[in-house]
């Protein structure tokens, strides 16, 4: 009999149908692959499962009873465990202590046992076949130790269900064969656990179950891995192959250099990248995820230290200092690929935030600004992008992730860069708003902008580049020129990644 | 790794130099600081200040600021003295009770912050400008001179010369917030809210609560720091807690507390209350102007933070190396 299940479930948020009936079940000592593209739902699902949000339809199932959760420690109390994306330990804490946590909560006046709290500790860590020091504080270890500490947390309390959002996205290959060989003992053991990961041939690798997700409902719902193979799972993830707009190749070969990196290192761990981009070009940079995309971006953007190699912006060297240097001085904007924390001020109003990047060009004498200027610079772009605002006035929080991205990209249209990078642009909008934002991006190029296009939707990517670029592991593998044939692309592509791997 | 370098990771490590290096220097130059009577003045301002710093840390901890330590402790120490004086109560009831105001103004504060979402700034900025205006409501601005002798005595007698009564309590105090920070549950929900808020939640720790007990707790050492005032002044001024925010920051900060939470130390914020004291006496002693103590006190903060910031660096790069 199933362990847990959730069935029919919906959620609505304003403006998106996030999760529109969707069905999974979790068999017992089973490692079931959640997939889908970004946007697709899956992490809606997961903080459904996890009791972070609660589902507007449908139900959910434990050992056949339905359930509901009131917030993450029910679900915890019922045995789900998780194991999330982003870190949730206390950095100044020991190894221990964090793993024993939960044991203490609800207990305010209890004396901490340390001896008792180190001793549990050691045992998961024995399990997972760890060699740390449960007394160190978790701050002192790396980030994929980080992780299988998290693993080792979740594990002590007895989850049945364990969710591991991409666990490995951190840890290095023989990281990973060890996590693997763990939740294949796990699973033996009769451990019901959801594997999400945008890794396939890590899926194929450990998964006995899939379930996938498309824009919000189920592609396949719960089926055998038997006999799928790895086209077979992107097609279930992007759908149709159709979602490819029929632009014409363009060659750019003798285009001038927009931006030239050579022999570039970075503090961050970027060795050797080699990368051109030239005038009126879109160049795609694919990777998965950890594969130091985003941050080469910020490299270039001046926020990390370059510390070898040339930057060359219009074939001249260019020393960007930060991030305002290299916006005012040297005409590079990026559109975060966080929006929410890093591309928009919530808070403020669409004007303001459109404004916000020609502020400083605009600003007469003694930095006196007024509306009218902003709006008059930036009113053009808002009204070609279709952005559905009521008003100029209106905070950019209230409005729908389409519609506040369209707005990232806008301030930087108004800003007038010569080089564009753009992090994720479509993650968590509708198709529709997606196409109309492809079409901004190509006509940006038209009118000879340089754009850095950074995606893990190859779909998108096949849609929008000229020329592919891949990276792993903070190196650049090769590149492709982008052909618009989908199997061939994302076979070409996923062979330099794999490349690699092999190796 | 050598002694020496693992002695320097602790918080103490600094503190307990400069204050050592102070004493010397301070002494060397002025032998009469280091005469038992000197000694006895210096351990009444630490005693008292310790509990201030205290009551500031434990909000540190936990992520937060308390603008309203101040206002707590004059409140409590108004109360304590002028229901003595006005309704003649026997000084044991009338410090429990002191104590209990200082102990539910805290908690208003934490039930404010958990059930609002506001921040603990703006909150503890509405009610240090509430607890003021009761303190000024009560007294008309003018002290309660009621206080009995034997409480007189006990804020300036000594048990062993020069060791005076009022250290005491601090050492209690200072004991029981070591033994609540590192051994005992609810120290620890303190510091891991502080330290990842997120993390804590998810792992069954009740937010709401944590911050409640540490704003309770914070509460009920101003109200404890504001009697011993009290005790020592031998009047019940409206004006006390007047000048506490700065030292109440400063001392834990010099003793490596990081602001933003989940990071304090007794020890170190004790020594930070040492260093600050030795410091405000040496310049009387040697007839510098007063109001250089502030200038010197904000320098010693910029240096402290400045060093702290240093050791942070050298921790993140001894962890990427070793990973």
């Amino acid at each position: 009999m199933a362990v847990f299940e959730a069935r029919g479930v919906s959620k609505f948020f304003p403006g998106v149908k996030a999760l529109q009936g969707v069905s999974l079940t979790l068999e017992p000592g089973s490692i079931h692959a959640l997939l889908g593209e970004n946007g697709a739902g899956k992490s809606t699902l997961i903080k459904i499962i996890t009791g972070v949000h609660r589902p507007d339809e449908g139900q959910l199932l434990l050992d056949g009873k339905p359930v509901e959760f009131g917030g993450p420690r029910d679900a915890t109390a019922h045995q789900i465990g998780v194991v999330h994306q982003e870190r949730n330990l206390i950095p100044r804490f020991s190894v221990g202590e964090n793993i024993a946590l939960e044991q203490l909560a609800g207990h305010p006046l209890r004396r901490v046992d340390y001896g008792k709290v180190n001793e549990t500790a050691r045992h998961w860590l024995k399990v997972l076949d760890l060699d740390i020091d449960p007394r160190i504080p978790v701050s002192q270890l790396s980030v994929a130790k980080m992780q299988l500490v998290e693993i080792a947390k979740a594990l002590s309390l007895k989850s049945r269900v364990l969710l591991l959002d991409e666990p490995t996205a951190a840890l290095t290959p023989h990281e990973t064969d060890i996590l693997f060989g763990l939740l294949r003992r796990l699973r033996d053991e009769g451990v019901s656990m959801l594997f999400v990961s945008h890794k396939l041939e890590e899926v194929q690798a450990i998964c006995d179950r899939v379930t996938v997700l498309r824009d919000g409902r189920n592609a396949c719902e719960s089926r055998s891995m038997q006999g799928l193979g790895r086209q077979d799972l992107v097609r279930l993830m992007i759908g149709r192959a159709e979602l490819i707009a029929d632009w014409p190749s363009r060659d750019h070969s003798r285009a001038p250099a927009a931006l030239r990196l050579q022999g570039v290192s970075t503090t961050l761990g970027h060795r050797n990248v080699d990368l051109t981009l030239r005038k009126g070009e879109i160049v795609g940079l694919y990777g998965l995820v950890g594969a130091g995309r985003t941050e080469l971006a910020k490299c270039i953007l001046g926020q990390f230290p370059v510390t070898a190699g040339t930057i060359e912006v219009e074939g001249k060297p260019a020393k960007i200092r930060d991030v305002a240097d290299a916006i005012h001085r040297v005409g590079i904007g990026y559109v975060s690929e966080d929006r929410k924390q890093e591309g928009l001020v919530l808070m403020h109003s669409v004007l303001e935030n459109a404004g916000i990047t020609v502020w400083r060009r605009l600003a007469r004498r003694f930095g006196f600004l007024t509306d009218g200027m902003v709006r008059a610079k930036t009113e053009p772009f808002i009204r070609r992008l279709a952005v559905r605002t009521p008003s100029l006035g209106q905070l950019v929080g209230n409005l729908s992730g389409g519609n506040q991205q369209k707005i990232s990209v806008a301030k930087w249209l108004a800003a007038g860069v010569k080089v564009l990078i753009v992090d994720e642009p479509s993650v968590g909008i509708d198709i529709k708003t997606k196409a109309e934002l492809h079409e901004l991006l190509r006509e940006l190029s038209e009118t000879g902008t340089a754009i850095l296009l950074i995606t893990s939707d190859m779909p998108e990517m096949i849609t929008l580049a000229d020329r592919i670029v891949v990276m792993n592991a903070y190196r650049i593998e090769g590149e492709i020129t982008n052909t618009r044939d989908y199997r061939a692309m994302s076979e070409g592509i996923m062979n330099l990644i794999h490349r690699v791997e092999a190796a | 790794m050598g002694p020496l370098s693992r002695y320097a990771r602790t918080d103490w490590f600094g503190p307990l130099l400069v204050t050592v290096l102070a004493i010397v220097i301070v002494g060397a130059f002025n032998p009469s600081f280091l005469s038992p009577l000197n000694i006895q003045v210096l351990l009444l301002a630490i005693s008292v200040n310790a509990l201030i710093a205290f009551s500031q840390m434990i909000i540190i901890a936990v992520g937060q600021m308390n603008l309203s330590v101040g206002a707590i402790g004059g409140l409590a120490a108004i109360s304590f003295a002028g229901m003595m004086q006005v309704w003649g109560l026997p000084a044991p009831v009338a410090a429990v009770l002191a104590l209990l105001i200082g102990l539910g103004a805290g908690m208003v504060n934490g039930a404010f912050i958990a059930w609002t979402g506001i921040s603990a700034f703006v909150i503890t900025l509405a009610s240090l400008s509430m607890f003021k205006g009761i303190n000024l409501g009560i007294t008309q601005a003018q002290p309660f001179y009621g206080i009995p002798d034997a409480v007189k005595a006990f804020g300036n007698t000594t048990f062993i010369d020069p060791l005076p009564w009022l250290v005491l309590p601090t050492a209690l105090v200072a004991a029981g917030l070591w033994f609540l920070l590192n051994r005992q549950a609810l120290g620890r929900f303190i510091l891991a809210v502080g330290g990842n808020q997120h993390a804590a939640e998810l792992s069954g720790i009740s937010v709401g609560f944590t911050v409640v007990a540490a704003h309770a707790i914070s509460g009920l050492l101003a109200a404890l720091a504001g009697i011993m005032l009290v005790a020592r002044l031998q009047i019940g001024q409206p004006t006390i807690g007047d000048d506490w925010l700065i030292l109440s920051f400063a001392a834990p900060v010099i003793g490596g507390a990081v602001l933003s939470g989940g990071h304090v130390s007794v020890s170190a914020t004790l020594l930070g209350v040492v260093i600050v004291a030795i410091i405000t006496q040496a310049l009387v002693l040697f007839n510098i102007d007063p109001f250089l103590v502030q200038v010197v006190l904000g320098v010693l903060i910029l240096w402290a933070v400045g060093i702290n910031r240093l050791r942070e660096l050298r921790l993140r790069k001894a962890a990427t190396a070793g990973a």
